[in-house]
């Protein structure tokens, strides 16, 4: 059941005003994302319109810590289909953006790894300049899945080793110190 | 033609065998690719929770390829759709400009960027490489899959139909291999979701190979490393998952036009790919196409019919 007075209205406009999430309320919840989705077709449980229709009602809690959040595939179907150009792919990333932050500062707790691996590629970039692909998906799979992960993960980077495919080593760019100012850039509001 | 190349991280490693066969097939095309210096990631999409540091990473390479004063080619659907974005982002929205215009302490003047299947069958045409095509490839049996970023979202990717996108069909036809219907074409392999939920990208991805099969499909020809990285990469891992064999062979494009063009197996890295394409190309020369079975068929069945 929704309770009006746990609802935060001012949901819709913290969205809005992450980049990406500018055109969320133009949503009119026509469904048509949900209908074409891939993640949807393989999980009734996942439903994109949802998402939106939660989020434009101000049950922030509740799509901040929902697992859905996390399932999206980034296929960009729904921000093609959609007929009121929500760009919803893009909006979702604007949410995420908000989960991050709220479980960084501890308010929420984000169960879905997701965002483990994210901010590893994230910061592998940020030192190399490049993603380092061994070293991000080793820690990846030691963070989230142990030891045992890790090696369960090994053989595969073994055959990509052998192939010449995988870098034991990361590649670093001459370029750090732009990138640095990149990210502190965009970083200031 | 001569043309700035954007390889992007994973034709450095994972998708090797896509860098060598796009070098090999230009050359032979006589398009000279001059690689962009000191190139960086383009935050691939991990980085969509952060909109404005995947655009201003992507932009950066626009600045380096801008100073080539070149056209800008990316063999990557991922790594294209983000400098594309970017490019957009820095022409249309001031206040991001603004900020990476101080960032990287430079002018944005613009670029013209371009993936390389938009490159080979519009800025080339697929009629003219088609006339560099030296051996008809006649026995495979291809299905052309696009995935996601190569054609959505169509305000970003605009050279092909974003539901039912030809190009690369067409091409595939032009080496005289089969390329059969496939209502897949364009769905998700669920790349993004492999680290993080690989039960469900194994899932998108077995699909995939289903419809395939039941094509008749004796590979899947691919433009994007990501969708390669599932079908190809994860192949043996979704075997085991699913507890069964699929042991279906998928080439990059420029693999397969290589191919037509008369390169060896060496210069486009065949031996790379994970998934043996010793089948597919053996079946090069064999068997016949889809249209001559189809003659030869009729007089068989009136035979039966006597």
């Amino acid at each position: 059941m929704i309770k009006t007075s746990e609802l935060d209205q001012n949901f819709k406009y913290e969205i809005a005003k992450e980049p990406g999430g500018e055109n969320i309320k133009k949503c009119f919840n026509c469904t048509g994302c949900t209908v074409g989705c891939p993640v949807t077709e393989i999980d009734k449980n996942y439903n994109p319109r949802m998402i939106l229709r939660k989020a434009l009602l101000g049950m922030r809690k509740e799509v901040l810590t929902d697992d859905s959040l996390w399932l999206c595939a980034s296929c960009y179907i729904c921000y093609e289909r959609c007929p009121q150009d929500v760009k919803i792919t893009e909006v979702i990333g604007a949410i995420r953006a908000i989960a991050q932050r709220e479980a960084k500062a501890g308010k929420i707790k984000i169960s879905n790894t997701k965002p483990v691996f994210d901010n590893l590629f994230i910061d592998s970039v940020k030192s190399n300049g490049k993603w380092y692909e061994a070293g991000v998906s080793g820690t990846f799979m030691l963070k989230t899945k142990g030891i045992g992960g890790a090696i369960g993960y090994a053989p595969m980077g073994f055959e990509l080793f052998k192939k010449g495919k995988l870098s034991i080593l990361p590649h670093k760019i001459k370029g750090t110190k732009e990138i640095k100012r990149i990210f502190e850039e965009v970083e200031k509001k | 033609m001569k043309l700035a190349y954007y390889p992007g991280c994973t034709l450095h490693g994972t998708a090797r065998e896509y860098d060598a066969s796009t070098k090999a097939v230009c050359k032979a095309a006589d398009i000279e690719l001059v690689e962009i210096e000191d190139w960086n990631c383009c935050g691939a999409l991990e980085a969509i929770f952060d909109k404005e540091l995947s655009m201003g990473l992507s932009a950066r390479n626009n600045f380096k390829a801008q100073k080539t004063g070149l056209d800008l080619v990316i063999p990557c659907s991922i790594c294209s759709h983000n400098l594309s974005r970017a490019d957009s982002a820095m022409k249309n929205d001031p206040s991001f400009r603004k900020k990476i215009e101080k960032a990287l302490g430079e002018e944005y003047k613009g670029v013209k960027l371009k993936h390389l299947l938009d490159v080979i069958v519009n800025d080339v045409g697929t009629d003219a490489i088609s006339k560099k095509f030296v051996k008809s490839l006649k026995g495979i049996k291809a299905v052309a899959y696009y995935g996601c970023l190569l054609v959505r979202p169509s305000e970003v990717s605009k050279f092909d139909n974003p539901e039912n996108p030809m190009s690369l069909d067409n091409l595939i036809k032009a080496t005289g291999a089969d390329c059969l219907p496939f209502t897949q074409k364009t769905k998700c392999c669920g790349g993004n979701l492999l680290m993080s939920k690989q039960d469900y990208a194994f899932i998108l991805t077995k699909k995939l190979f289903d419809e395939a099969k039941a094509a008749g499909a004796n590979c899947v020809v691919v433009a994007c490393p990501m969708c390669h990285m599932l079908l190809d990469g994860q192949q043996t891992m979704i075997e085991k998952a699913n507890n069964t064999k699929i042991e279906m062979p998928v080439l990059y494009f420029t693999q397969l036009i290589g191919l037509a063009m008369g390169l060896s197996e060496k210069e486009l890295e065949l031996d790379k790919n994970m998934v043996s394409p010793a089948k597919v190309i053996g079946a090069i020369g064999k068997g016949e196409t889809k249209a001559e079975a189809k003659v030869q068929a009729k007089p068989a069945e009136a035979e039966a019919a006597e």
